[in-house]
């Protein structure tokens, strides 16, 4: 997928958000307030569609412009769109050189098959959902014994030990040491 | 004189044994999870609100900043010998630090990189002692409109000083305001954006959504990776610490790395990952052995490390003496101090004397701490890199689960942390920036009310904005600070351009 092509999706993506956002803010009761309830919501929503919008034209634009300078003899100056863009924005506070063509250069991290991400999160999903009716101990040793397993089979020994310890020390943690109580379940 | 005193009271209370012990553990964590690649201070933080919670407010707030300082440090140790930045302050670390280690200097990289830290840090905090109560008298004459001037522009430096698509970065800001308007409304009580959902009406707790963000996609991204290439963790036995050449090349980059970082810090909206960048372009400008940029030149280690350590400092400064966060980080601990119910700003310096002052000591010693644990321990931290990767994100996994499950006590809690875990993997995926939304989502409420008490002193009229000199004032120096970059790009890219011009 080319970076124009993510801009476009991203693009719509938000500015669907921000209309459905705008959409929500007419059930809020309007007052006689100067700055209503309703005032900074509505902002926001037209805000995130002006955004969306004009990310997914810019991207139009751009797969445009590329186009043409490929099909122009010749004229070789393609522009280097998309070299690890945003790639370190994303990773934390913000971070940013001003100029990604003189100083500094960061690799984008490795990205990993979508399947196996919608696989990982569906195994997440369903660890939230039985943490309370089974219990924190029995849901999170069998969490992370998936979890370690999927990645390490062979290691099943040592992933087993790791899954039953950890969740055990964490509970006492919690429980004994923080008065945190967490959910026993069926254990309980 | 008065600084003085106050901080001398601090140093007493900060160095009773149960303080002492949390400041070390601070920065211990706060090193360890600089060390650990994929897991940030923000995480860190997050994860341990729910456990600070029944801690002395001195205690839990002298732990998190730890955290937050120590994971400087600790950054640079990953960077130096595995090439992955700890955290993305020590990006630029990576390059030079690594190259370094790979021609057999790595202990001299850490050095620099660990008393850079040491220096820059603590004259940070120097900064901080002596600049927060002149901002704090300053703030006295601040009303609404100040407030709310100044909270804007933290938003729009975020989004300005962000790599990458400005549009992206703006919109993670609308994205953070977009979640922090849901639930009642504090004026008028009615309830907002909540699509139907009683249980959204409570809005959407900061702290779960600042784990979904930042612990949940770099999580699940890692484990889905699978196995890649073993990374090559780089030794040093015979090495060399620095020479008194080293020492010599250090120097100069440590002291602008210093200036540099404070004064960015300072600015809001604008964290310690900015200065280590600006620091290293900086450095590799003036520096005589341009040629060596790249190829493990120290000044690029001892710049950049001097300079997020003092932004770190200077971030603190509107945290503490205006009760505005700058960055993502520092809306955290801005949380943490609202949850004990404390306001940072004036009030607090005039009401909370000897816990604002605890604090700062403690960043005294913390500081004296890291740079006597770090070279010695560097050993250890090592050895944290050799822990597999899944255990290490299974692990993450559970305590934010453990953390949102503290905080709300429901399945409800529970399946918001793992959609937000969702949109914040979709938004990295888009490229869009997370830690604007994060400042974004903690400065909505107070942006909002600021807002409207401007109005409602005003009786609906703008004017205030340009009619009170304070205001007036900020809004120059947020003109100047946005429009002025911009101008310096146009004049650097025209110049270029005349030169490509005049060459060909």
């Amino acid at each position: 997928m080319t970076a124009q092509r993510t801009d476009l999706i991203t693009g719509g993506v938000i500015a669907v958000i921000g209309a459905v956002y705008y959409i929500a803010t007419f059930s809020i009761q309007e007052t006689a307030n100067i700055v209503t309830p309703r005032t900074f919501p509505a902002i926001v929503g037209i805000a995130l569609i002006v955004l969306g919008l004009f990310l997914a034209g810019q991207a139009v634009y751009r797969a445009r412009k590329t186009a043409l300078a490929e099909a122009g003899p010749g004229v070789g100056d393609a522009p280097g769109v998309g070299i690890g863009d945003g790639a370190a924005a994303s990773a934390g506070e913000a971070a940013d050189p001003h100029e990604p063509r003189g100083g500094v250069t960061l690799e984008a991290p490795p990205e990993p098959a979508t399947r196996k991400v919608v696989f990982q999160f569906a195994l997440f999903f369903v660890y939230l959902a039985i943490l309370i009716p089974v219990g924190f101990l029995l849901s999170t040793a069998a969490f992370l014994m998936g979890l370690t397993s999927i990645y390490a089979p062979e290691k099943w020994i040592r992933n087993l030990i790791f899954s039953v310890v950890f969740a055990v020390i964490v509970y006492g943690a919690f429980v004994y040491g923080l008065a945190v109580y967490l959910p026993v379940g069926i254990l309980g | 004189m008065d600084t003085l005193i106050d901080l001398g009271g601090g140093f007493a209370s900060a160095l009773e044994p149960a303080s002492l012990a949390f400041a070390l553990l601070g920065v211990l964590l706060g090193t360890v999870v600089g060390v650990l690649p994929g897991i940030g201070p923000i995480s860190a933080i997050a994860i341990l609100i729910p456990v600070s919670f029944g801690m002395e407010p001195v205690h839990g707030l002298i732990l998190l900043c730890g955290i937050y300082y120590g994971s400087m440090y600790g950054g640079s140790i990953t960077a130096t010998l595995i090439k992955t930045p700890g955290e993305v302050a020590s990006a630029v670390t990576a390059i030079e630090g690594y190259e370094m280690a790979r021609r057999g200097r790595g202990k001299a990289a850490l050095a620099t990189a660990a008393i850079g830290s040491f220096l820059a840090g603590t004259l940070a905090i120097i900064g901080l002692t002596f600049l927060s109560p002149l901002l704090v008298k300053l703030a006295n004459v601040f009303g609404a409109t100040e407030y709310f001037l100044l909270m804007a522009t933290a938003l729009l430096l975020a989004s300005t000083m962000s790599a990458g698509s400005r549009a992206k970065a703006l919109i993670s800001i609308f994205i953070g305001l977009a979640v922090g308007l849901i639930g009642l409304d504090f004026q008028t009580g009615l309830p907002r954006q909540t699509f139907g959902i009683d249980l959204l009406s409570d809005g959407v707790d900061f702290t779960i959504f600042a784990m979904a963000l930042f612990a949940i996609p770099e999580a699940i991204r890692n484990l889905a990776l699978g196995r890649g290439a073993k990374e090559t963790i780089q030794s040093f036995g015979e090495d060399k610490w620095m020479t008194r050449q080293d020492w010599q090349r250090s120097a100069g980059p440590w002291a602008r790395g210093s200036v540099l970082g404070f004064i960015i810090g300072i600015l809001p909206g604008v964290g310690p990952s900015l200065a280590s960048f600006m620091s290293y372009i900086m450095e590799k400008r003036i520096s005589k052995r341009k040629e060596e940029f790249g190829h493990g030149a120290i000044e690029g280690v001892a710049g950049p490390e001097a300079a997020n350590n003092a932004g770190v400092g200077g971030a603190m400064i509107p945290l503490f003496s205006l009760g505005i966060p700058g960055s993502a980080t520092t809306a955290l601990l801005l949380f943490v101090f609202t949850m004990y119910g404390l306001q940072p700003g004036p009030l607090i310096f005039r009401d909370e004397t000897g816990l604002i002052w605890t604090i700062i000591a403690s960043m005294y010693i913390g500081n004296i701490a890291l740079i006597i644990l770090n070279l010695p321990l560097v050993g250890v931290f090592v050895k944290l890199l050799k822990m597999p990767k899944e255990i290490l994100f299974s692990a993450i996994l559970v305590l934010v689960v453990i953390g949102a499950y503290a905080i709300e006590f429901s399945l409800f809690g529970l399946m918001m942390l793992g959609i937000f875990g969702i949109t914040g993997y979709l938004m990295e995926k888009g490229g869009i920036p997370l830690a604007p939304a994060i400042l974004a989502l903690v400065l909505v409420p107070l942006l909002e009310d600021n807002f409207r008490r401007m109005l409602q002193i005003s009786g609906g009229s703008f004017a205030p904005l340009v009619t009170r000199p304070v205001s007036l004032s900020i809004i120059i120096l947020m003109v100047a600070g946005i429009v002025g970059p911009m101008l310096f790009r146009w004049w650097v890219s025209r110049r270029q351009l005349l030169a490509d011009v005049t060459v060909s």
